[in-house]
C-alpha cells in the first residue's frame, strides 16, 4: 500500500475513478454495445434471410426453367405431330387431286374422242351422200335417163355399200 | 515576483515532474476533484455524446458515425471472441471493450494541446508560468488511481465471470486442483505440489491489478515526462533562450508525439489483451 501511495494512490481519488469507470461501463453498454450488437445481429439475420430467399428464388427459377423446358418439349412434339398430320393430309389431298385430275383428263379425252368420232361419222355420211349424188348425176348424164326415186335410192345404197371409207 | 496564476505552462524544465507530479493534484484547495478526474469526466462525457449521436437513430443502412461505431465494436467483439471463446464473449465483451475504448481515448486525449500545459503555477506575470504545480488537464491514465480503478473493476468482473462459468467449487478446483488429467496414486502424490502451485496462482491473481495498473500508469506517465523533457531540451541542455528556446520546445517533442500515439494504442491493447487472457485462463474447461 505504501508503494501505491508513493505513486499518488488515495482511497477517495481511487473510489472516484472507480465510479467513473463504472459510469463509462454503463454508458457504453447501454448506448453503444447493446444497440450496435443488436443491429449487427439484425443485419446478420437479414443477410441470412436474404441468402435463403435467394436460394429459394434460384430453386424456383430452376423449377420454372425445367417447367418451361418441359412445355417447350411438349410443344415441339405437338408441333411435329401437327406437321406430320398436315404433311399426311397434304399428301392425301395431292393424291386425291391427282386422281381427280387424271379422271377429268380421261373424261375430257373420252369426250373429245367421242366428238371426233361423231364428227368423223357425220363427215363420212355427208361424204357418202355427196358421193352418191355425184354417182347419180354422173349416171343420169351418162345414160341420159332420168332416174326415178327408186333408182336413185338403189344407186345410193349400192354406192354407199361399195364406198368403204 | 512569484504569483500563483492560471496560465500557459511554457518554461517546463524548472521541474522535471510532468503533469504536476507523480500524484494527480486537486484542482483547488476547496475542490477535491483532481485534474485526472476532471479529464476522465470529460472523456466520459465525450464518449457518451459521441455514442449517443452515433446510435440514437440506428438504421440497417448506417450513416458514417454509426458505421464507425459498428466497425469498432464488431472488430473488438471479433478479437474478444477469438480469445475468450464464443460462449464467454457475450459476458466478457462489454467490460473488455469499455476498458479498451476508455484507455485509448484517455491516452490520446492526453496528447491534445493544453493537456499538461494549462493550469496554475508560479510565474513573473499573469498568463506565463515558469513552474507549473497544478495543470488543469492531466491524462486520466497518467494517474494510478484511474489505472487501479480500471484493474480492480476488471478483477471483480473477472471473478464474477469465472465463478459463473465454473461455479465456486469449480473455480477453486481450477486453481488448486490437479492438472493434466492425473488420476490414482500419482494424483494423490502430486496434490501437495498442485496446492502449492495454487497458492502461487492466488498470489499472482492478487498482483494482477497491481501489475496491470502500474504498467499502464508507468507507460503513460513516462510518456508525459518524455514530452516535457523534450520540450525543455533546447533550454536546459543546449542553453538556448528566447525565441530559440520556444522553437525547440515546439519542434523537439513532435516525433515523440507520434510515438506516444502508438504507445497509447499499444498500452490500451496490452491492458485489454491481458484482461481477455486472464478470463480465458480462468474459464477454460479443457482441463476438466
Amino acid at each position: 500500500m505504501e508503494i501505491l501511495e508513493t505513486f499518488g494512490f488515495t482511497w477517495a481519488k481511487f473510489l472516484s475513478q472507480v465510479i467513473i469507470v463504472l459510469v463509462v461501463y454503463f454508458i457504453l453498454s447501454k448506448f453503444a454495445f447493446g444497440p450496435v450488437l443488436a443491429m449487427l445481429e439484425a443485419r446478420r439475420t437479414r443477410i441470412i434471410e436474404g441468402e435463403e430467399n435467394l436460394k429459394k428464388i434460384q430453386e424456383d427459377l430452376e423449377k420454372a426453367e425445367e417447367r418451361v423446358q418441359s412445355m417447350l418439349d411438349e410443344a415441339n412434339q405437338d408441333a411435329e405431330r401437327l406437321i406430320n398430320d398436315a404433311r399426311d393430309s397434304a399428301e392425301a389431298v395431292r393424291v386425291e387431286r391427282t386422281k381427280e385430275a387424271t379422271r377429268e383428263a380421261e373424261q375430257i379425252v373420252e369426250r373429245a374422242r367421242e366428238a371426233s368420232r361423231v364428227e368423223h361419222e357425220a363427215a363420212m355420211s355427208e361424204l357418202k351422200r355427196d358421193f352418191g349424188r355425184l354417182v347419180i348425176d354422173a349416171t343420169s348424164k351418162v345414160t341420159g335417163k332420168v332416174l326415178d326415186d327408186d333408182d336413185q335410192k338403189r344407186i345410193n345404197e349400192e354406192t354407199a355399200g361399195q364406198v368403204a371409207l | 515576483m512569484d504569483i500563483n496564476v492560471p496560465g500557459i505552462y511554457f518554461n517546463h524544465m524548472t521541474s522535471i515532474l510532468a503533469a504536476g507530479g507523480i500524484s494527480a493534484p486537486e484542482l483547488s484547495d476547496k475542490i477535491w476533484i483532481t485534474n485526472s478526474i476532471f479529464v476522465a469526466a470529460i472523456v466520459t462525457i465525450a464518449l457518451l455524446f459521441f455514442v449517443r449521436m452515433a446510435t440514437k437513430k440506428m438504421q440497417l443502412i448506417p450513416n458514417r458515425k454509426q458505421n464507425f461505431v459498428e466497425l469498432v465494436i464488431e472488430f473488438l467483439y471479433g478479437q474478444v471472441e477469438g480469445i475468450v471463446g464464443k460462449h464467454v464473449a457475450p459476458k466478457a465483451f462489454p467490460l473488455l471493450a469499455t476498458i479498451f475504448i476508455f484507455i485509448i481515448t484517455a491516452n490520446w486525449f492526453g496528447l491534445l494541446p493544453g493537456v499538461g500545459t494549462l493550469g496554475w503555477g508560479e510565474g513573473p506575470s499573469h498568463g506565463v508560468i515558469e513552474e507549473m504545480h497544478t495543470p488543469l488537464l492531466r491524462p486520466a491514465t497518467a494517474d494510478l488511481n484511474m489505472t487501479l480503478a480500471l484493474a480492480v473493476v476488471f478483477m471483480f468482473v473477472w471473478l464474477w465471470i469465472s465463478v459463473r462459468e465454473l461455479g465456486l467449487w469449480g473455480t477453486i478446483v481450477h486453481i488448486f486442483g490437479p492438472k493434466g488429467g492425473l488420476a490414482g496414486k500419482l494424483k494423490l502424490a502430486l496434490m501437495p505440489i498442485f496446492l502449492f502451485v495454487g497458492v502461487i496462482e492466488v498470489v499472482s491473481i492478487i498482483f494482477r491489478p497491481v501489475s496491470l495498473s502500474l504498467r499502464l500508469f508507468g507507460n503513460i506517465y513516462a510518456g508525459e515526462t518524455l514530452l516535457v523533457t523534450m520540450s525543455g531540451l533546447g533550454e536546459n541542455v543546449f542553453n538556448l533562450g528566447g525565441f530559440w528556446a520556444f522553437l525547440t520546445s515546439v519542434l523537439f517533442p513532435i516525433p515523440f508525439y507520434f510515438m506516444e500515439i502508438l504507445v497509447g494504442a499499444l498500452q490500451a491493447t496490452v491492458f485489454t489483451l491481458l484482461c481477455a487472457v486472464y478470463i480465458k485462463l480462468s474459464t477454460s474447461h479443457e482441463e476438466h
